[in-house]
């Protein structure tokens, strides 16, 4: 009994030493956790950004605990079974939470694989090697967290001024985003920060930025899906206060060919219509505008086929038709090039920029912008700054856009803004201070006259 | 002055998704689950018909695996059909998709896939030469009645399902709860197993019991003979008792007399079940729980699915 205690508390010793080492190495908030079983994974993982594993590793290893402290009584064969396994179901669970931590301590110290078997044999003296001994993490560790929101956005001068500086206007998409929060465990995350611009109508603006850079959070906020802290108006109504009548304006296609597959082309265009067309619309009037669609995005020779016999280029042009059949004001794309090459691709976008020739504003979010660069009139480029933060690192044409950031092509561009842990140069910062600076210089108070009134979503 | 805009309201959007169901039922060969369900009932009638509502043996073997064979036809026809589209249902709610009318485009929809199924079951039942009983308790026959009941049963089982499907996020969770919930409803069913004090309240929530209630008291449970007692005594019969066989000789006795079926109907007599009284009352009560229970479901199918914003990315 003696030994078993002694080799207990040897381990116990051993391992929090080693961890109390690791937790001056990856720089732990509270590094008295290494020394108290239970909260010790939960200080790996808070470090690690893995909160919610950490959460869930410290409960498991409590209740493991527990069920080890308060054994049943033997006298009771199945109240000792139940007790059993449930303690085995706990055990099993507890160390998945702690391989997946410990996976992601090797991705950091940048270690070979063989270590999580060295660390499944024996997890103490493992942790005593990582702790006492030379290794390092990695300098930059943020990638570890994958793109997970920033808890503080980059203090950069002059953009809440710059924004602040632009004021809506009564035609077209103004976008005023504050910000656009999130709370995980109860702390508060940064998703985007600081994005204002005007959109005229007739635009066809693509949508720039490295992955995780916020783009799809930045137009589901536009669209009023995920509300930010924001004003967002539609040709001067507030789409946030009258989402229920705008989201009928609003047309939004999604990166997903979200169609059911069984039903015929016709229909399938012809029902959206149905359901996002006002009644005031005549029968006649919304089938003439159905057949439009079909004929201008080419699908007419494929009415009365099944949607899933139909190719890539088809699959994503029955969902632009779809959104585009209740002649939306604005319409928002996401990946819509997704799978295509760069013919069927370039005639998709031909279409795209027809749609806004009409009148209406198109938004495109695309990875391979430079093959159609020519039909956009507007470039937004969104970049993470080094809080992690989603942020506005230009708007305007795409020739301004060559000149501000030096480059030759918009993918040039993407990677100039993106983190050098993407390959990328890691200038964010300095080209969102440098547009907040311009526009601070250009904004007039001429802009600002005649803004202020809002319009009914009736009108 | 502009006139307010409106948009097709839920009424609209049931019909709507009423004709999409159907061309996708067409389309998507799910026509399939009518043949299946049938298979399936022949493949049980054919084992526990013979003696369905002749016997109490019979009548509570087969009426369970009846229910049995609707609660499983039920759960397939449901389990998946929302969730494998949960996305698409994402994306045409924020298009102005009022989930109430999408979910009572389904009811309406799997009440008539139900309704055929039930009527397959029925024929199969009728050329299989199960003895259905001639006289109904709410209808004037019998046939209506369990009908009715087979229908109600298929149905709540499927907007359980329907239920199932609107709570997970997709195909292979659906598939995994789907086998706890037939054993839900095969344990809980409070029928076959004995189940302990507070654990008979959970036998409220299963249809396989108000399912069962109701078939056996349509077939009369309480007014038929009983053959467990003649056959023990049969089995018995050379057992001697101070130089005599008792048993064979009351074996002997009852069939000289030609009172055979008297005797098991005085066996039965003693076998009656108060839960299968055979009026009205009480089948109406039973149908009414189901379609209670049926409603509840069909209220948390449309409760969870308005939060399906909420669902990540």
């Amino acid at each position: 009994m003696g030994s078993i205690v002694g080799s207990l508390l040897v381990s116990w010793f051993l391992m929090s030493v080693g961890l109390w080492k690791l937790s001056e190495k990856m720089h732990w908030k509270k590094r008295w956790m290494a020394w108290v079983p239970g909260l010790r994974y939960y200080g790996l993982a808070d470090s690690l950004e893995m909160q919610g594993d950490g959460i869930g590793c410290a409960v498991l290893e409590i209740l493991y605990y527990m069920s080890r402290i308060f054994p049943s009584n033997s006298d009771d064969v199945r109240q000792m079974i139940v007790v059993t396994l449930i303690s085995l179901v706990v055990l099993v669970a507890l160390y998945v939470y702690r391989i997946r931590i410990f996976m992601r301590v090797i991705l950091l110290f940048d270690l070979k694989r063989r270590w999580i078997i060295l660390w499944l044999l024996s997890e103490w003296i493992t942790l005593f090697i990582l702790g006492i001994g030379k290794y390092q993490p990695k300098e930059d560790i943020s990638f570890l967290g994958g793109w997970e929101a920033g808890m503080t956005p980059a203090q950069i001068s002059g953009v809440s001024d710059a924004m602040n500086s632009m004021t809506a206007s009564r035609t077209g998409l103004s976008v005023a985003l504050r910000e656009r929060t999130v709370s995980s465990l109860g702390k508060k995350q940064y998703l985007l920060k600081d994005i204002a611009m005007n959109i005229p109508n007739g635009s066809m603006v693509l949508l720039l930025g490295g992955s995780g850079a916020g783009k799809t959070t930045f137009m589901n906020a536009v669209i009023g899906y995920e509300k930010a802290n924001a004003d967002v108006f539609l040709n001067g109504v507030n789409v946030y206060k009258h989402y229920n009548l705008m989201k009928y304006r609003i047309g939004f296609v999604p990166q997903k060919n979200l169609i059911r597959t069984h039903d015929t082309v016709f229909r399938t265009i012809n029902d959206a219509a149905k359901l996002r067309t006002p009644y005031q619309v005549k029968a006649e009037d919304r089938n003439k505008r159905v057949r439009e669609v079909m004929d201008m995005l080419g699908l007419t020779p494929v009415a009365s086929g099944l949607v899933t016999k139909m190719s890539g280029g088809q699959l994503r042009r029955i969902s632009i038709a779809k959104e585009l059949v209740s002649d939306p004001s604005l319409f928002v794309l996401d990946e819509p090039d997704s799978g295509l090459d760069g013919v069927i691709a370039r005639e998709l976008f031909t279409r795209l920029r027809e749609i806004a020739d009409r009148g209406k504003i198109v938004i495109v979010i695309t990875h391979t912008p430079d093959r159609v660069i020519d039909l956009f009139d507007k470039v937004i480029v969104l970049a993470k700054d080094s809080g992690r933060v989603g942020r506005l690192a230009f708007y305007g044409s795409p020739d301004e856009a060559k000149t501000f950031f030096g480059r030759d092509s918009m993918e040039d561009i993407v990677k100039c803004v993106n983190r050098q842990e993407e390959g990328g140069e890691g200038l964010a910062d300095t080209y969102i201070e440098k547009y907040a600076l311009k526009v601070g210089k250009t904004e007039t108070e001429e802009d600002k006259e005649g803004n202020e009134e809002e319009v009914s979503p009736d009108e | 002055m502009s006139k307010k805009l409106r948009y097709r309201g839920r009424m609209g959007q049931i019909g709507l998704y009423l004709g999409k169901f159907m061309r996708v039922f067409i389309f998507q060969n799910d026509w399939k689950v009518l043949p299946m369900g049938a298979v399936i009932a022949a493949v049980v009638i054919f084992v526990v018909g013979q003696n369905l509502f002749v016997t109490q043996e019979g009548t509570s073997t087969g009426a369970f695996a009846l229910v049995c064979v609707c609660i499983w036809i039920g759960f397939f026809n449901s389990i998946q059909i929302v969730c494998r589209e949960r996305e698409i249902i994402k994306h045409e709610h924020r298009s102005g998709l009022h989930m109430s009318s999408y979910i009572f485009a389904h009811m309406i929809f799997q009440l008539i896939i139900c309704a055929a199924q039930t009527g397959i079951i029925l024929l199969i039942c009728v050329v299989s030469g199960v003895h259905i009983p001639e006289q109904g308790i709410i209808f004037n026959a019998g046939i209506i009645d369990i009908g009715v009941t087979l229908l109600i049963i298929t149905y709540t089982a499927d907007l359980m399902a329907l239920m199932v499907s609107c709570l997970v996020h997709n195909t292979t969770t659906a598939m995994t709860m789907m086998p706890f919930l037939l054993i839900f409803q095969l344990v809980f069913s409070g029928v076959y197993f004995e189940l302990a004090g507070s654990v008979m309240a959970v036998t409220f929530f299963t249809i396989s019991k108000w399912g069962m209630i109701s078939l056996c008291s349509i077939g009369q449970f309480n007014s038929q003979p009983m053959v467990t007692l003649w056959n023990t005594i049969f089995k018995f019969r050379n057992i001697e008792y101070m130089g005599r066989k008792p048993l064979l000789e009351l074996i002997q006795m009852t069939e000289r007399d030609g009172r055979v079926q008297d005797f098991l109907l005085w066996s039965g007599s003693y076998n009656q079940n108060d839960m299968y009284s055979s009026d009205a009352l009480n089948v109406g009560m039973t149908w009414g729980i189901m379609i209670l229970l049926a409603i509840v479901f069909a209220i948390v199918s449309i409760i969870s699915l308005e939060s399906i914003d909420k669902d990540k990315r």
